[in-house]
């Protein structure tokens, strides 16, 4: 089978815990959507209530970045 | 409320920005790239200003190469060159214009030819030319520069003889130079020859038959040529009869390329382009040159100092005084073709759309360019249309936007004056005002309650130019409607501004400046006198409206001010850089456009925009409204995003509880917050409100979802709110939260 692509991979390594549910985020299978374009990516996820965390840096990195040229097209 | 942001990426609308038509019109008003005026009088197109500017930096061997791009023989034009662009030189009208042919001369006497010529091949066709003369000459020259291989049959004996055969009225020094230019050409002379019986032997072994007028006439007595393209048609012959040395070479150029059409079989007339001197529609400013007398190019440095004379004719008007123009360094027709170029991609990158939503649609263009050029209303109309088409994101105006709903929502306030069912007046301050000096706005308000007979209705809201800056016409449309009812519930009274730009976009009714009834009025007693000297700033809302101008300085003398005179004030005054929402847009040509109003004086500003007082103190200028002085009162000192909108709710609040009586409740959120220094100049960096935060921590509230991230210590949450995603990072405290950082981002994010 064909490795899925990822936009961007993001490993919690146990350092992030879900407050509601009280258990720590996992590496887990995302999607951002931009006017009408997907890019799936690997975040922490909590694996109970499915939040998905963006940090900062990506936040204000790659995906502002690729807002911007999206808002080009 | 939310506004919509564009569906999709993958929707082809397309609408035309402008016919070809309308395009070209519209083009045509900038003359930035028309020829310089000895440039258009030369009519072998000596690109003039190139070879001063190249003398002027020492550069003969350049400007030799441009003059040789003209001419084969340069000692020949330079020495005897009529020279009709001297006389068209921008300089003749204050003092001496250029001495351009001594400076062609001193080009070709102090300029080395680069020794390596290009390796073209020999033409094919060979060309013969019966018979020399000044024209002929010229025409083999140029013949054998198109690498047609060119024999000359010639009564002369010598090259010595042939020269002074062709250039008979030239000094002698200047004849033997052209033995020199002979050398570098490769042309084949048949000497001692009789040009008129060598004719029908020898013409049908060429190609392409040329003759001088002597010969043409002697070999057929009443032959026609037509003068435009040199050739006697009856006869396939290229002659033709020129006077003076710039006639000779100009017909022979012409007569070259009449050789080029026939060696193709072509019609000489066929596609020639545009030939000869041309009129030019250049305009060119001579503020700040001073007349000057020509200087004999008898020395390389008297040469030298001769081309720096030249002025270098140009028409950037506009470009001088807009901050934007310089920023992208375009001139209007090629940012015009470019904007057009990008309306009209269906798929694909919109390169312009920066450009585009950067200027800041004040109109400085269209009063500095001779010829009215307006990029104000293009970048508008383009605007509009790719709202239209579905291209246009919502991303870089959706801040200005929401601030908008939030003014004509949240903050707007419509009230009678207590005891006045209909006012003959209402006071619309503006949402600037509002958001940056309340204090000034109420007592403004105060003030006209109680000078001016009839009633004075308070309006507080956005007049709609945020919307119509953005080129959201449906958006546009509403606010027009929505106020017009408001309007008319008051029963019509005439608006008071306190915004030029207010003034302007509610034009459709009767509507008067602050500064007219103040001047009709008389000022407060309790204005602030001042002797101090200012350099007032005149509002881009305001361009046009030479009364509202006019009206400002008066109040400001009669305050004491003493107004100095800057440059580009009046109608040409450039923009703070919050017009057209280009503070939102693009920052960094906000700011330029800032330093350019400021680089015009020391002085503090005085200016009658709240945004222009506003933009001027964040660059650290003393900075005051005409109204701060005239009521005494102060603007908040650059005032945060957040601080903006408490402002304008304060105010609205404060006037509702103390001129109407109403009561006010005071929102209860249920806990505090506080921010750290960090976090707050980060939340107005990111346009991030306080507003939004409380939000997101609203939520948080409700729903428990937050992340605590153990590197950190902090917690970390997050909320969409419309077309945005907020995270904050906080702290718990005893009674609320502490707020450490917050960022956002507009795409959505689920898991899969």
């Amino acid at each position: 089978m064909a490795t899925e692509k990822n936009y961007y991979t993001i490993d919690p390594e146990g350092k992030l815990t879900c407050m509601k549910c009280r258990v720590k985020l996992v590496k887990g299978k995302a999607k951002f959507m931009y006017l009408d374009n997907g890019f799936p990516v690997e975040l922490p996820v909590c694996p109970k209530c499915g939040f998905v965390y963006v940090p900062e840096e990506l936040a204000l990195g790659k995906v502002l970045s690729v807002e911007k040229a999206l808002e080009d097209k | 409320m939310i506004i919509e942001e564009r569906q999709s990426t993958h929707v082809y609308r397309q609408k035309r920005l402008f016919t070809k038509e309308e395009l070209e019109a519209r083009e045509s008003l900038c003359v930035h790239e028309q020829p310089a005026y000895c440039n258009a009088a030369c009519p072998l197109k000596l690109d003039t200003k190139a070879l001063t500017a190249a003398i002027a930096a020492g550069d003969f061997n350049k400007a030799l190469a441009l003059y040789e791009k003209i001419t084969p023989f340069p000692h020949i034009l330079s020495a005897g060159c009529e020279a009709p662009c001297e006389g068209r030189c921008k300089l003749c009208s204050l003092g001496e214009g250029i001495a351009i042919r001594e400076l062609e001369a001193a080009a070709v006497s102090y300029g080395e030819s680069p020794r390596k010529r290009g390796l073209l091949r020999k033409k094919t066709k060979k060309a013969v030319i019966f018979g020399l003369d000044l024209f002929s000459l010229f025409l083999a020259g140029e013949l054998a520069k198109k690498m047609y291989p060119v024999t000359v049959y010639c009564a002369e004996s010598d090259q010595d003889s042939l020269i002074r055969a062709a250039v008979p009225n030239l000094p002698a020094r200047v004849q033997e130079t052209v033995a020199a230019d002979l050398k570098k050409i490769d042309i084949q002379f048949e000497y001692s020859a009789d040009p008129v019986a060598s004719y029908t032997g020898a013409a049908k072994k060429y190609d392409l038959i040329c003759a001088s007028y002597e010969v043409a006439k002697a070999l057929y007595p009443g032959l026609e040529i037509d003068e435009a393209v040199m050739v006697c048609r009856e006869h396939n012959l290229i002659t033709g009869k020129t006077e003076g040395v710039l006639g000779a070479a100009f017909g022979a150029k012409k007569a070259a390329l009449s050789a080029d059409r026939l060696a193709q079989k072509l019609d000489p007339s066929n596609t020639r382009g545009e030939e000869g001197s041309v009129e030019t529609r250049l305009y060119t400013n001579l503020d700040g040159v001073e007349p000057s007398s020509r200087i004999p190019c008898d020395s390389r440095d008297n040469a030298i100092a001769e081309a720096s004379r030249c002025i270098q004719c140009k028409c950037d008007e506009c470009i001088k005084g807009c901050a934007y123009l310089q920023h992208y360094n375009k001139f209007p027709r090629i940012l015009t073709r470019e904007i057009y170029n990008n309306v009209s991609i269906i798929m694909g990158d919109h390169m312009m759309n920066k450009p585009i939503n950067a200027c800041s649609l004040c109109g400085q263009c269209s009063v500095l360019c001779p010829n009215g050029y307006d990029m104000a209303e293009i970048c508008k109309l383009a605007r509009e249309n790719m709202v239209y088409t579905g291209k246009m994101s919502l991303a870089p105006h959706e801040f200005a936007l929401m601030d908008m709903v939030f003014s004509n929502d949240e903050a707007f306030l419509c009230r009678p004056q207590p005891g006045f069912d209909n006012c003959k007046y209402v006071f619309f301050p503006g949402c600037q005002a509002t958001a940056i000096a309340p204090a000034t706005v109420r007592a403004a308000y105060l003030d006209l309650c109680s000078r001016l007979e009839g009633g004075v209705a308070l309006m507080l809201g956005c007049c709609g130019a945020i919307c119509d800056w953005a080129g959201r016409y449906e958006m546009y449309e509403d606010t027009v409607k929505f106020l017009d009812e408001k309007l008319e519930s008051l029963g019509n009274p005439t608006v008071i501004a306190g915004c030029p730009t207010c003034k302007k976009q509610l034009s459709r009714h009767k509507t008067l400046g602050i500064w007219e009834v103040l001047e009709n009025i008389g000022l407060p007693e309790k204005a602030k006198r001042t002797d101090k000297p200012i350099a007032i700033h005149d509002a881009c809302g305001a361009r046009g409206d030479s009364a509202t101008q006019d009206s400002i300085r008066r109040i400001a003398e009669s305050l004491g001010c003493v107004v100095e005179d800057t440059p580009y004030s009046g109608d040409k005054s450039p923009c703070c850089g919050y017009g057209g929402l280009t503070q939102f847009t693009n920052r960094e040509v906000a700011k330029k456009m800032t330093d350019k109003c400021l680089e015009r004086s020391e002085l503090p500003y005085l200016s009658y925009c709240m945004a222009c007082r506003d933009r001027f103190a964040r660059e650290g200028r003393e900075s005051m409204h005409l109204l701060e002085l005239v009521y005494g009162t102060s603007a908040d000192h650059c005032p945060d995003i957040s601080a903006k909108r408490y402002n304008r709710l304060g105010l609205k609040n404060e006037l509702l509880e103390k001129v109407w009586n109403e009561e006010v409740n005071a929102v209860e959120l249920g806990f505090t917050l506080e921010y750290t220094p960090e976090a707050e100049l980060m939340m107005d960096d990111r346009m991030i409100l306080k507003t939004d935060v409380i939000r997101v921590l609203q939520n948080l509230r409700q729903t428990g979802e937050a992340i605590l991230d153990e590197e950190t210590g902090l917690t970390v949450t997050r909320a969409r709110l419309g077309n945005v995603t907020f995270w904050v990072k906080f702290t718990e405290t005893e009674t609320g939260y502490l707020v450490h950082r917050a960022y956002s981002h507009r795409m959505t994010i689920q898991p899969r």
